[in-house]
């Protein structure tokens, strides 16, 4: 049990997806305008990443390991299938939101990265609250990256107005310059506060995590 | 003619893939730190989305939309283009060594792309025509490209300058490309 | 429906996986397997600091041999390793390197304006090239120290970047961004094999040295007390320190900048000191060298050329073997310089720290007669070096100088240190105004004979060191001054009996810009003599690298009898074949033999391992730098000069062959270095602080 509390619990904080495991990062920069979004987005991630998780540790052993990403590709597309189906029956408005962010979902490098780096190398217990964990931190941090946005951008949180009076909204943050740029600092901020505990317990400061391909390995290049 | 002209403009500049469509965050910060590298890149992003587009406009016109079998679509799509990868780092490989060695490293990389799959989904969404979706795809991956090797271009430069630690590497990634993305923006008022 | 969506799915993927497995086959392409092999060692990271695109990019240049094995930056050295030996090859572990400021100025560095721009090296750089007066020094602003990923650099009390060398990992960052090429990253190797460049932070002796020994920074560690560091920073530049310490004529003392103000600092004297403390430990201090490799090096001639150029190639890492025809090595250091200036033992303890490294000697075997170019090639030596010296002493061009009791100044010296019994009779003449003309004088005074010296011009004009010519004079030597030998007389056995000579004035200025001596008609005097020293100059002799039978020399030689090489590589006309010291320079100092002995090494290193290319570089400092010259020095109180004591008086100095000079005491020393100015190419430290606007005194 403690265990699992391990693998679910390391997706909230210590490797939460996108800050600390920079993958996945078009989804979070094109759904973030809102929170709703983000949170619809997040709740797809969850599913497709549990699902694919659980499938992928299941089927680990059967698969050669040259057609591995193959099959993870095929195996994420249908789940992708199924949230687009779901999604299209029933919350449509949100469905029409996202756009080709839903299917897209397939190449998020979340899914690939974490059937590669996880469920293929661990049971199905772990891999599912692992694939929780991350998806459950991803839709925090998609959620609250949102929330920003909206409010600087909207001077609203879920749609609803929560600024006060004279609030002047800054356009600039719901279009995509800000969504780059407020990403920037949040991972900034992110780095920080690492470097400040460090500091406390005495270690030498760390660059922050780099974002590059390899971190997912999902391509099969190693 | 002048409907290309704009098509051409607007996917550059305009809609630019990256910076205004979100598409291709992962090798756009991932790839963005040599020029040369970038180049590589950029240029084979341009080469597979063109024939990703084009086989991918063939599938969805004749057997998909034929059959009914519409939501399939994402399922066929990245099938397609996951086997079109593979053929063509196998075909240039073997037929064009000269150009495998210049984009060949980058093929892989490309699979999971979502610039590629978005261009193929974007064509269908707005129901182009094969010649106007090849063309699309073409300005959409030349759009990555500038994104991408102007990118590299600064990030180049800043790996000398002093930048806060904190901000170091991918942050201040992000932050220029927030404002290369809003001086795109100028491009807005074009069309 | 679900038939339909089924099948079509199926028939797509088989499709597809079709259209692959036959693709496989017909576009297959024989691949090398240690491609994949390599490429999965690799870390996957991508990162590129190979400088190849991705992993698989590294895999197939170190697979293909572009690459080394260890190219990864990333991989631990375990899988370099296990990637080694895929590839066959040994993992070799890199020479340490380190993170290198070369600028002095800091804080002291006088501005031409003041810059209110924004904090930042590249940024003030971009404003008429920086706000310092120096065109080459730190501008303080710690780019370098913000750059640095491992926080291993900050801002000294100095005002210039500190290095900490346990957090440094040699990433070149700081360098990248030193927009003036203040920092940058060596190991030992490059440090040794650094040539003056005139962007390096040269103060005035430091350019003149012929040696390039870092002056400023050894007095320095002198003056902190840090001696055995001082003895490090000199063995940088020069193995001998002991000889020079006794026998250099100091140049760079005669570009000091405390000379405008009392009296240059006794750099030598502060040399001499740190090199006879470590000799007094009684143990040598440990010489880094690099990782073997293996390549042999004949050197030819073990004087301070040879032993300087030996030294220096096996601090590389190479195996230099020292051929010398003499019972034993030093060259003229041994059989050139008497007792009394380097004693015989000083000189032996500190040929055998160098031999110590692990150098190869083989004594009495003759170039040319032994062995030569040829046979040593055979032999596996991969390069040659020639320092032969200049050991053939020049005539007096008088008639009768064949004639029994006339020596040469060389022959005399090098006879007497071999320990041939001489009878120097009562009389004795000796000819000429060097050193070694002195150095014969002397001997002869301690030998118990009357010396007298005949120089054609005055004492103003002789090439020897002035308390050499005070230390003749304070011994008893005579001095016959604007006076040149016409002519030797003997007795009936062909014995030389009288030196007949020729008064001289001094007229016009000659190409060296003395006074040429003109001949004064009817003014013949004869001179008394049992043994004529002719100690006019030496050159070279080069009969050894004749064939017996040949008349012609396989390399290149002038008609001063050196032998013509490249001014910066040293090589000769023969690809392979090095050569240095007297015999490319014709009669020169001790420290220009072994200066040129290190940059003589630093090409054959570079021939070595680049396949012949040699590289030199572009900005390399051959001249003085004229700006660095200054008429006047400002602000710097006087402080005395110590004075060299003396080890022996009176008769025990005229009778034996005991040292003279002795060395500074510990405190004498760092009060000697204290006088140093720390100079850098502009800058030096004042006593009284620069009032702002002050007249710069920057010669035009």
């Amino acid at each position: 049990m403690n265990k699992l509390w391990k693998e679910f619990s390391k997706g909230l904080w210590k490797d939460l997806p996108p800050f600390k495991l920079v993958l996945g990062l078009c989804p979070v920069l094109a759904v973030t305008s809102t929170a709703e979004n983000g949170f619809g987005m997040g709740m797809a991630v969850i599913f497709v990443l549990t699902l694919s998780n659980l499938l992928v540790s299941l089927v680990r052993n059967l698969i050669p390991a040259k057609v591995r990403i193959a099959c993870f590709i095929v195996i994420a597309a249908s789940l992708v299938v199924a949230v687009e189906l779901l999604m299209q029956a029933y919350v449509y408005p949100l469905y029409q939101q996202l756009g080709i962010f839903v299917p897209l979902i397939v190449v998020n490098c979340i899914i690939l990265g974490r059937a590669e780096a996880f469920a293929s190398k661990n049971p199905p217990l772990p891999a599912i609250a692992d694939g929780l964990g991350m998806g459950i931190g991803f839709t925090m941090s998609l959620t609250f990256l949102g929330g920003l946005r909206e409010f600087f951008g909207h001077g609203q949180l879920f749609g609803h107005h929560v600024a006060w009076a004279g609030f002047e909204p800054v356009s600039f943050m719901a279009e995509a310059p800000g969504a780059f740029v407020s990403l920037g600092l949040l991972l900034c901020a992110m780095n920080y506060f690492t470097n400040l505990q460090r500091k406390r317990k005495g270690l030498a400061p760390i660059d922050g995590p780099t974002h590059d391909c390899g971190s997912c390995g999902a391509c099969g290049s190693k | 003619m002048q409907e290309y002209f704009l098509l051409f403009i607007a996917a550059i500049f305009v809609n630019n893939i990256v910076l205004a469509q979100y598409l291709g965050n992962c090798p756009f910060i991932g790839t963005s730190k040599e020029t040369s590298v970038a180049i590589g890149m950029g240029g084979a992003v341009v080469f597979v989305a063109v024939m990703a587009a084009a086989i991918t406009w063939l599938v969805q016109e004749y057997l998909l939309a034929p059959l009914g079998l519409g939501f399939l679509q994402t399922l066929a799509f990245i099938l397609v283009i996951a086997s079109l990868v593979q053929f063509v780092e196998m075909f240039l490989k073997k037929m064009v060594p000269p150009l495998y060695k210049s984009l060949g490293i980058f093929l892989p990389l490309i699979t999971t792309n979502c610039a590629v799959m978005g261009i193929a989904l974007i064509c269908q969404r707005n129901e182009f025509g094969f010649v106007k979706a090849v063309a699309f795809a073409t300005a959409s991956g030349l759009g990555f490209m500038l994104a991408l090797v102007v990118l590299a271009g600064i990030r180049e430069k800043l790996e000398i300058r002093r930048v806060p630690r904190a901000m170091r590497g991918t942050p201040v990634g992000l932050v220029m490309a927030g404002l290369m993305s809003l001086a795109f923006f100028a491009f807005k008022g074009m069309i | 429906m679900i038939t339909t969506s089924a099948l079509t799915l199926f028939g797509l993927g088989l499709g597809a996986s079709t259209v692959l497995a036959v693709a496989s086959k017909l576009l297959f392409v024989k691949e090398d397997p240690r491609i994949a092999k390599v490429e999965d060692l690799l870390p996957g990271a991508n990162c590129g600091g190979c400088g190849f695109p991705g992993c698989s990019g590294c895999a197939a240049a170190i697979v293909a041999g572009k690459a080394a094995a260890g190219a990864c930056v990333v991989a631990d050295l375990e899988s370099m390793a296990a990637i080694a030996s895929i590839m066959g090859q040994e993992i070799e572990e890199r020479e340490p390197e380190i993170a290198f400021r070369d600028c002095t100025g800091g804080a002291r560095a006088e501005e031409r304006f003041a810059y209110k721009g924004v904090m930042d090296c590249q940024a003030a750089h971009m404003l008429h090239g920086g706000s310092k007066i120096c065109p080459e020094g730190c501008l303080g602003l710690g780019t370098c120290v913000s750059v640095c990923p491992f926080d291993a650099i900050h801002m000294g009390p100095e005002g210039l970047p500190v290095v900490n060398p346990n957090e440094c990992r040699a990433c070149g960052k700081c360098a990248d961004a030193c927009p003036r090429g203040v920092i940058s990253v060596v190991s030992m190797s490059s440090r040794l094999l650094h040539l003056n460049e005139t962007t390096d932070c040269l103060a005035p002796c430091r350019q003149k040295c012929p040696g390039q020994i870092n002056i400023p920074r050894y007095i320095e560690q002198v003056k902190a007390g840090d001696f055995e560091g001082a003895v490090n920073t000199i063995r940088e530049r020069n193995p001998l320190l002991i000889a020079c310490g006794r026998v250099c004529p100091r140049p760079c003392e005669t570009a000091c900048r405390r000379s405008h103000v009392d009296a240059p600092v006794g750099i030598n004297m502060l040399k001499r000191f740190v090199a006879d403390r470590e000799m007094h430990s009684g143990s040598h201090l440990s010489i880094p060298c690099a990782k073997d490799t293996g390549r042999r090096i004949a050197v030819i001639g073990g004087g301070p050329a040879g032993l300087s150029c030996a030294y220096f190639l096996r601090r590389l890492g190479h195996n230099p073997t020292i051929f010398d025809a003499m019972p034993a090595l030093g060259g003229q250091l041994r059989y050139g310089i008497p007792e009394y200036r380097l004693p015989k033992s000083d000189l032996d303890w500190e040929i055998q720290g160098i031999l110590d490294l692990g150098i190869d000697v083989r004594l009495k075997s003759k170039f040319g007669k032994d062995y030569d170019i040829d046979s040593l090639k055979a032999d596996g030596y991969e390069a040659v070096f020639l320092g032969i010296g200049a050991w053939q002493a020049s005539g007096m061009y008088a008639e009768g100088e064949d004639l029994a009791g006339v020596w040469g100044g060389i022959e005399f010296l090098t006879a007497h240190a071999l320990g041939q019994k001489i009878d120097v009779g009562r009389k004795v003449i000796v000819v000429g105004g060097g050193n070694t003309a002195i150095d014969c004088a002397r001997t002869c005074v301690r030998l118990g004979a009357e010396v007298t010296m005949l120089y054609r011009r005055t004492r103003t004009e002789m090439p020897a060191n002035p308390e050499e010519i005070t230390g003749a004079e304070e011994e008893g030597v005579t001095f016959t001054f604007l006076a040149a030998p016409t002519r030797v007389r003997g007795d009936e056995n062909d014995r030389a009996t009288h030196l007949e000579y020729k008064m001289m004035e001094l007229g016009e200025p000659d190409d060296s810009g003395r006074r040429r001596p003109v001949p004064v008609e009817g003014s013949e005097t004869l001179m008394e003599a049992d043994l004529i020293i002719a100690a006019i100059g030496q050159k070279p002799d080069l009969t050894c690298l004749y064939d017996e039978n040949a008349e012609t020399c396989p390399v290149e030689t002038t008609r001063w009898q050196t032998i013509v090489a490249d001014p910066d590589t040293f090589q000769t006309i023969v690809p392979g074949v090095f050569t240095a010291g007297d015999v490319y320079t014709g009669p020169d100092l001790v420290i220009s033999a072994v200066g040129d002995g290190r940059k003589a090494a630093r090409s054959i290193h570079y021939y070595l391992q680049q396949d012949g290319k040699i590289p030199v570089p572009e900005l390399v400092q051959r001249e003085l730098i004229p700006y660095t010259l200054f008429s006047e020095i400002d602000g710097v109180s006087r402080k005395e000069r110590a004075h060299m004591p003396h080890l022996c008086h009176g008769d025990d100095r005229n009778r034996t062959f005991n040292e003279v000079e002795g060395a500074l005491s510990e405190s004498e020393a760092r009060t000697e270095a204290d006088r140093c100015l720390r100079c850098g190419l502009t800058c030096y430290d004042r006593d009284v602080r620069k009032e702002p606007g002050a007249a710069q005194n920057l010669r035009e």
